[in-house]
């Protein structure tokens, strides 16, 4: 049944850089925030080293396979080899567990993520001055604008091929362009969202997805598997850096791509620049890599946790740290979940994930007292097993009346998920553990959450608002659980070196570029002021095609 | 613990029980799958459980998903799925099954005579001893390696030929093609949408 069917150009011959001779950059961390980097610089000529502390995952390797993905890390965070630990505030004890998920392979998390594109809205930067503060909440502005970054957003569409359709809601923002692809074809989920929206009077579009919808720069369009979230997509339809932008950095002829190479300390010299990094081989031998600059992008619990392992004596809080701020104001977003059961067959397991969203309540009313929003989409996450072993406990859970549940259970329900805003507090943190030590003997992250109780009514409010569009939809049940004050685990990581003009409250400035080290530059959802409304990748990508521009700038002019 | 010569010295009348209960559940296997190729079914191996052991597990999990008119977790060979992934993957839940099988093995015995096994017992029995222990951590694990074996990919030993996912309706594909379900039929977007997406 396994038959890869997308060109895989990941082996593509790239060029073998010495490690003793400084190359122009080294990016550490190959997701969508290194892979754009590596892609946007190599473009301008300058020679790159890829590092990435996973490995490449072949399409052979992409098989459907749902235990495999979900019940142990195929090509995630092994808490085997790189265990966390974490505690909800800083009065409880830390336990041993994976609170921050994300892949370790080349192509990082999109590898295996949902797709949805969505840009952010001209709130999502300046969301503080626009609705004020929240007590408890770290709450800033952005220092760029959404038209700042919005001709990134248009360039990252057009590079990796964005389905999508421009909605009929005048409250969305300026777009230069229209999308490059038409939306994908609407299937059961998504005409459930629209059944539901049009009752209730919310506006609803085409889902903004990274997934093509036709052929695209020699990529096949959506076969409609429908296993995306959680797997990788064998066809090379779904826009993952590892099908979109390290390949075509690779076909530059001027990166590097190291895989099995993760990297323990960023290195500097006694003037404070960086000069390289020290990493482990696949074969645990540690090598060092000379760089006339670095950019990190190895995600938002990675990235703080190696500046804290690249302390000094020149640099003696970790490096880049001298506001402190490394590392504080995590931020995983709010994921509010509705199930529901129809009458009609639905399907949903075949065809992508998502089709259709509401974004009806980005922004809510001043009378609820609750700032950010966000939006949601109907849908079913996950395939066969998981969503069998999530059957809600309202019938036989074994026996003959299990067994009559499964199979309407599989094709006639779905879910409502609400993506929103979650506040940035300072107590939120990834902190190095001050024993637990990995694989390779490096000090292993902690992390601390909680939910703000703002979160939580926010939260409360979207569960709401998706029982209200899964029963205007139609359902004959809607499940839903009580709002937890923490999240158990996050796939969104966002925050912990945030961008900001005042180097005593912001780890790097509007280009990336971190206030204490002039040739560092740090690019990622870390450097998130907001979460957002709940799906990040867009603007990560956006962000890392801005800040390379300005980074071949500075390089080009003898800034660096 | 219970290592497997504790289990299966002691009780060679209801290993003998066991296997014959196993024997004959491949054979229904068999007959009621010809096209799925009934012989691999015998040729599978053990590698954690005894027979004796085998048999009661593979009784209580086809008490969770049973065999009627469509196959159940006895014909998707839930019990390899299990035996394999307690020497793999699921280690670490070895004593919890040995540990559980005994229990449940002592309460059999109790209520209805030292001759008795789980697997020698009527669906019904069976049904009611399961009830008594249906919030415990065993029969959690029990239940969840039985959805996992029914539905995870054959290649981890259950679901054999795909079984689970035919009997809930996953299609085994590497594409589809709309329309997909009731939602997706122009005629019905009509009806409740005044056009189609």
């Amino acid at each position: 049944m396994q038959m890869p069917m997308g060109r895989y150009t990941l082996d593509a011959k790239g060029p073998t850089y010495p490690t003793d001779t400084p190359v122009d950059f080294v990016i550490i961390g190959s997701g969508i925030a290194g892979g754009s980097v590596a892609r946007e610089l190599t473009r301008e000529g300058f020679s790159v080293v890829l590092l990435e502390q996973g490995r490449k995952v072949a399409p052979a390797d992409m098989e459907h396979d749902e235990l495999g993905a979900f019940m142990w890390p195929r090509w995630t965070n092994d808490p085997a080899v790189s265990p966390q630990t974490y505690r909800k505030t800083s009065a409880d004890k830390p336990e041993q567990r994976n609170f921050a998920n994300y892949a370790r392979a080349v192509g990082g998390t999109t590898l295996h993520f949902t797709g949805n594109f969505w840009r952010f809205r001209p709130i999502d930067f300046n969301e503080k001055t626009m609705r004020g503060g929240v007590p408890g909440a770290a709450l800033e502005d952005w220092p760029i604008t959404y038209e700042e970054l919005e001709p990134y957003y248009t360039a990252v569409e057009y590079a990796v091929g964005v389905s999508g359709e421009v909605g009929n809601d005048p409250r969305e923002p300026f777009r230069s362009k229209p999308f490059p692809l038409p939306p994908l074809a609407v299937h059961g989920p998504g005409v459930i969202l629209e059944i539901g929206a049009r009752k209730l009077g919310w506006a609803s579009k085409a889902a903004p997805m990274a997934i093509l919808s036709r052929e695209y720069k020699g990529r096949q369009p959506c076969h409609n598997c429908g296993f995306c979230l959680a797997f990788p997509c064998e066809w090379g339809a779904k826009s993952g850096a590892n099908w979109t932008m390290v390949p075509e950095a690779l076909a530059s002829g001027k990166c590097e791509l190291r895989s099995d190479s993760y990297v323990r300390k960023i290195q500097t010299d006694d003037a404070g620049r960086v000069t390289g990094v020290v990493y482990f081989n696949a074969q645990k031998q540690e090598v060092v890599q000379q760089a006339k600059a670095v950019v990190l992008c190895a995600n938002g619990a990675e990235t703080p946790r190696l500046l804290l392992n690249s302390k000094s004596n020149r640099f003696p809080d970790g490096l880049a740290n001298s506001s402190g701020m490394v590392g504080k104001h995590l931020m995983t977003n709010g994921n509010v979940v509705s199930t529901a059961e129809f009458e009609h067959e639905v399907a949903a397991h075949k065809g992508p994930v998502v089709t259709r969203i509401t974004q009806e309540h980005y922004e809510l009313p001043k009378e609820l007292n609750l700032i950010g929003g966000g939006g949601f989409d109907v849908r079913m996450s996950v395939p066969g097993l998981i969503w069998t072993l999530g059957m809600p406990e309202t019938g036989p859970m074994w026996g003959s009346g299990f067994k009559q549940r499964m199979r309407p259970w599989f094709n006639n329900s779905v879910e409502a998920l609400g993506h929103t805003t979650q506040l940035p507090q300072a107590t939120n943190t990834v902190e190095l553990d001050p024993e637990l030590k990995d694989a390779w003997g490096v000090p292993a992250m902690r992390i601390t959450f909680k939910e703000h109780e703002h979160d939580l009514r926010l939260f409360q409010f979207f569960k709401e608002r998706g029982r209200e569009l899964l029963t205007a939809a139609g359902a004959t049940a809607v499940h839903s659980n009580d709002i937890p004050d923490t999240p158990g685990s996050a796939v969104h990581l966002l925050g912990t070196a945030r961008m900001g003009n005042d180097p005593q409250t912001s780890v790097v400035d509007k280009y990336h570029r971190a206030h204490d080290v002039k040739n560092l530059f740090i690019v990622d959802g870390s450097s998130f002021v907001t979460s957002g409304r709940g799906q990040p990748t867009m603007t990560i990508q956006a962000l890392a095609f801005r800040a390379a521009d300005h980074m071949a700038e500075f390089a080009r002019k003898g800034e660096i | 613990m219970i290592d497997r010569e504790q289990a299966a010295t002691p009780v060679s009348r209801r290993e003998f029980v066991g296997v014959a209960a196993l024997s004959a559940a491949w054979l229904a296997a068999g007959a009621g799958c010809k096209r799925m190729g009934d012989a691999s079914h015998e040729q599978t191996a053990l590698v954690h459980f005894s027979p004796a052991q085998a048999a009661q597990v593979e009784a209580i999990v086809a008490r969770i998903i049973p065999s009627d008119d469509t196959p159940g977790a006895r014909e998707a060979g839930v019990i390899h799925f299990i035996d394999q992934s307690l020497t793999g993957f699921a280690k670490d839940q070895a004593p919890l099954f040995a540990e559980g099988l005994a229990t449940l093995g002592e309460a059999v015995a109790k209520k209805h005579g030292s001759a008795a096994t789980f697997a020698s017992l009527t669906a019904e029995q069976q049904d009611a001893m399961l009830r008594d222990i249906e919030k415990t951590p065993f029969f959690g694990a029990v239940r969840f390696a039985t959805i996992a074996g029914f539905l995870a990919l054959p290649k981890y030993g259950g679901n054999k030929d795909y079984i689970g996912w035919k009997f809930i309706g996953q299609e085994v594909a590497m594409e589809h093609s709309a329309p997909f379900g009731w939602y997706d039929r122009p005629e019905n977007q009509m009806a409740l949408l005044g056009r189609v997406l």
